[in-house]
């Protein structure tokens, strides 16, 4: 395995600071320390490669952008840690993405002083394994829509009700659970082994392999009543945590995309047809210069994302557009580089169609694309098109 | 206990590299800048010692003002203090000049361990650390794979053929160090972004004359490996043992 060393076609690591360039770079390291040598066979058998966790918690990539609890890195360098584990596999940025984006922030954000203190430590050591339940197995793309149901019962809240497609859901030691308490979208906290609750593997998947996805059942779940998140009611809540992770999406997407074309490239110099490399190919250069382009723009969207992050100026569409397209950009990059890659391209002996089958899922969750699409529309005509 | 570990700023040729037209320099332009995985190692070495045996570690370079980066990666790792022996011209210092440069610099600060790299990964003169503990007039081990601390004495190993030598010295001492003395940490995010508050000492240095003058670098034909494939399976060890003797390697 040759030594990453990153796509910077428009050499913008010249507009990285040295901490960011040295988060990215550490990351990196990891991934190809800690993370090659083991993710095909994860991804073969299909879990988590759970021995990681210790230490990402221990070099602090949980809840990495958080003031307190966490290091308190900038959202570019936030991005730039996304993009390196995504390089990875996107299920191991997915297992971040929700540790951080979807359980950390919430609790950070809308938690009691209670919560904060006694799982935002433990979260962000990776001691303790968080999931984030806002899909149903009738509402997907229309979270509003959910049935899941709490009723007050003295110094309880009884949940009733079954989440779908949740990452993380039979590892994790504490739920984020979006149900509606008098008709209102409110967040709860709900420990594993609470009676009640239970979580079952979604098997026979052929992407995120790698990570563990489950679908939750609250069957008369008793949860006392301090485990309600004060912060926040309503759709607003999900949503809020959904733009955290959509963001680290974006960068995420890039990182695979870089892994498919660096594979991609190097294999095009080394395969030898019609007694040239295929590089040498008009046809195949076309692709090459293609893919390219595409990384270079995204990775363009991803620093101005960035930017706007930290000034905060972002608007959730401007999210939208950078989900949108990094995605489906990555996810052609990595069908191509398949082709490229021949017959070999179809193994787990090179990358690229464990990336393509993974941004699969990418494609999808977190808003699907023409959800995007659908946001982005709405936003600049001012009419919407959802319903 | 007080430890001083020595590094060097060079580009990180890891994805290749050009040389300027002059044939004086290695391109840095768009490059990258580590330090050698000796001094990875070395770093590493310091922060165990004091983990271990108290005290504090020092880290320190001689180069252009960029070298702070170095410094805040070891930093960031947890080492305590950082020290910049500003010489922007540091590429056209000689080891003579550069070791003596740092044993005037590290004379005030009363180490008991002084870490280099075996070799830096850019000139690899293999002199500094020597021509230091020369200075300084301390004992030095070379290239060693393992180092204890007893008291005032350390014990240092050299992996030599079929075995070790061992050295016992009495402290202060130098020792220029191995890749695969340890394996050196990542820095946690939360190190690097301490280490941006840690204050760098910064001392000014003369140009001094170097006895040693580079004419010019010249760069070693990219050789294509060959792939031979030996076998497959249990059929292909004895191919590879034959081959590992023919390489001298067992
Ligand atoms: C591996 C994996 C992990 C996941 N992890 C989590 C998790 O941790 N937590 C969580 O809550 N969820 C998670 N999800 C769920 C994910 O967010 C949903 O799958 C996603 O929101 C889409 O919902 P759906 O699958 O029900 O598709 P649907 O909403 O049924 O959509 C099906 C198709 O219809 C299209 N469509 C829907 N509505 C419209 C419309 N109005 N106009 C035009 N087209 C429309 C969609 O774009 C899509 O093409 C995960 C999913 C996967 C695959």
């Amino acid at each position: 395995m040759w030594d990453f060393k990153g796509v910077d076609y428009y050499e913008l690591d010249a507009l990285l600071t040295p901490e960011q360039k040295l988060i990215r770079n550490t990351v990196r390291q990891f991934v190809n320390e800690s993370v090659l040598p083991v993710i095909r066979e994860s991804f073969e058998e299909g879990h988590l490669p759970r021995s990681l966790v210790p230490e990402m918690g221990k070099l602090g990539l949980f809840g990495a952008n958080l003031k307190e609890y966490g290091a308190g890195v900038d959202s570019i360098a936030y991005g730039l840690i996304m993009q390196e584990l995504e390089r990875g596999d996107s299920g191991l940025r997915s297992f971040v993405s929700v540790q951080s984006g979807l359980v950390m922030y919430p609790i950070y954000t809308f938690g009691s002083p209670e919560h904060k203190k006694r799982w935002l430590p433990k979260l962000a050591s990776g001691d303790a394994i968080g999931c984030f339940a806002l899909t149903e197995p009738g509402h997907g793309s229309d979270p509003g829509g959910m049935e899941s149901k709490a009723t007050k019962d003295g110094n309880y809240f009884i949940l009733n009700g079954n989440k779908t497609w949740i990452t993380n859901g039979t590892n994790a030691d504490v739920a984020v659970v979006w149900a509606k308490l008098d008709g209102v979208v409110r967040g709860f906290l709900v420990e594993k082994g609470t009676p009640g609750f239970s979580a079952v593997k979604i098997e026979h998947k052929l992407s995120m392999r790698a990570s563990d996805t489950a679908e939750l059942y609250f069957n008369n779940c008793r949860v006392p009543k301090e485990n309600l998140l004060p912060g926040v009611e309503d759709l607003r809540g999900p949503l809020m945590c959904l733009n955290q992770a959509r963001y680290g999406i974006a960068w995420g997407a890039v990182g695979a995309a870089m892994a498919c074309y660096e594979e991609a490239l190097n294999y095009s110099k080394e395969r030898i047809q019609f007694d040239k490399p295929i590089g040498a190919f008009q046809l195949v250069q076309r692709k090459l210069v293609e893919m390219l382009t595409e990384i270079t723009k995204a990775q363009l969207l991803c620093f101005r994302l960035g930017q706007l992050k930290d000034q905060n100026r972002i608007k959730h569409t401007h999210i939208s557009m950078a989900k949108r397209n990094n995605v489906a950009m990555a996810l052609q990059i990595a069908r191509t580089a398949r082709d490229i890659l021949g017959a070999n391209g179809i193994t787990l002996d090179y990358q690229s169609i464990r990336h393509m089958v993974n941004l699969e899922t990418v494609y999808t969750y977190e808003g699907t694309h023409d959800i995007h699409t659908l946001i982005l529309g709405h936003d600049i005509t001012g009419l919407e098109a959802f319903r | 206990m007080k430890v001083l570990v020595c590094v060097k700023r060079v580009p990180d040729t890891g994805g290749g590299f050009k040389l300027t037209s002059d044939g004086q320099r290695v391109d840095t332009t768009n490059m990258d800048f580590t330090i050698s995985p000796h001094e990875e190692c070395a770093v590493e070495e310091a922060i165990r010692i004091i983990e271990k045996h108290g005290g504090s570690s020092t880290v320190l370079t001689l180069g252009p003002e960029q070298a702070q980066e170095q410094l805040r990666e070891a930093l960031a790792k947890s080492v305590n203090g950082a020290i910049l022996l500003e010489a922007p011209d540091y590429e056209s210092w000689d080891p003579a000049a550069t070791a003596q440069a740092i044993a005037e610099a590290a004379k005030p600060g009363g180490y008991d361990i002084l870490l280099f790299g075996n070799e830096c990964a850019d000139a690899c003169n293999y002199q500094v650390g020597l021509r230091v503990a020369h200075w300084l007039d301390i004992p030095c081990v070379t290239g060693i794979k393992a180092l204890e601390i007893q008291g005032n004495k350390a014990i240092a190993k050299r992996e030599v053929k079929d075995g070790w030598e061992v050295y016992e010295v009495s402290l202060p001492a130098a020792f220029t160090v191995k890749e695969g003395l340890n394996s050196p940490r990542h820095p946690s995010l939360r190190g690097i972004m301490g280490a941006k508050k840690i204050p760098i000492e910064k001392k000014k240095l003369n140009k001094r004359e170097p006895q040693l003058v580079r004419k010019m670098l010249r760069k070693p034909q990219e050789g294509r490996g060959q792939i031979e494939i030996l076998g497959q399976g249990v059929e292909a060890v004895p191919k590879v043992v034959a081959k590992l003797r023919e390489l001298g390697v067992i």
